[in-house]
């Protein structure tokens, strides 16, 4: 199955890549300078990740309902269910809960395998959307 | 004491600014970051450059985590009396953006102290304005 990257430019692209199947699942591999001093996936990129994947199920499906609608992150909340290791490969997934007028509730998941690494949620807000 | 990494980019601090030690490599990878004493209180920054920026020049809220999830940590590290501590869970809220080109500071409050978990609340803000506040939940290693 052929992968593209997403969030292709600055902060993505410089902690990424993080890439995504034909199937809609988002797959990122933990290099050295991903991890933290005790050798596990940093904190920090797994809320990245956790971002990167919120946000783009987030900007597609704004874009589905009003062609040019771009979105603005409110709110991300993370819970940090267990450690990534370096080598690992993350998947990770997101859905809508669900999506007014001009606010999208997004929910996803980080795992390695069948292990849960993080879940996570996020409140987007929908922008070019009064006009529709 | 361990060397301090690397950071891949240099940046001067900003004035009365020092670098901040880092030993975790993701965040040397995305510094340098700062920080300084203000009666008694330890505040951190960092300048935010093309790296942190998504396609627009806003910050990207993944950095702005990255920020958060370093120095709330060191907050309960010091809270938990220097025990290692791991986060259990981060929220933060967007509150305005920030560019390129700004420079974040960060504040942090201990809002509670038990004996396995640690309550590390921080705002975020580029000079008089707040760009994000943030809540997190931190584990004491070893204690229950």
């Amino acid at each position: 199955m052929s992968s593209r990257q997403v969030d292709t430019s600055g902060f993505g692209a410089y902690a990424g890549p993080v890439l995504r199947n034909e199937a809609g699942a988002f797959t990122f591999e933990i290099a050295d300078h991903h991890l933290n001093g005790a050798d596990r996936l940093h904190g920090g990129m797994m809320m990245t990740l956790a971002a990167i994947v919120l946000g783009a199920v987030a900007r597609e499906t704004a874009a589905e309902k009003t062609p040019g609608a771009t979105v603005r992150p409110l709110s991300l909340n993370c819970d940090f269910v267990s450690a990534g290791e370096k080598g690992d490969t993350v998947e990770g997934r997101a859905d809508v809960t669900r999506a007014t007028r001009t606010v999208l509730f997004i929910s996803g998941e980080l795992r390695v395998g069948s292990r849960m690494l993080m879940t996570a949620t996020g409140v987007y807000a929908i922008s070019g959307a009064e006009k529709a | 004491m361990r060397q301090p990494l690397p950071s891949p980019v240099n940046v001067e601090p900003p004035q009365g600014w020092k670098p901040s030690d880092l030993h975790d490599p993701f965040e040397a990878y995305v510094g340098p970051l700062f920080e300084r004493e203000e009666n008694g209180e330890r505040i951190f920054g960092f300048i935010a450059d093309e790296r942190h920026a998504d396609e627009t020049g806003a910050v990207h809220e993944g950095m702005l985590m990255t920020f958060a999830d370093a120095f709330l940590g060191g907050a309960a590290h010091r809270g938990a009396g220097e025990r290692s501590c791991v986060t259990l869970s981060l929220q933060a809220s967007f509150l305005t953006e920030a560019r390129a080109g700004d420079f974040i500071e960060c504040r942090t409050r201990i809002d509670r102290t038990t004996r396995a978990i640690i309550f590390v609340s921080g705002r975020f803000s580029v000079g008089d304005e707040d760009v994000m506040t943030a809540t997190s939940l931190w584990k004491v290693l070893g204690e229950r």
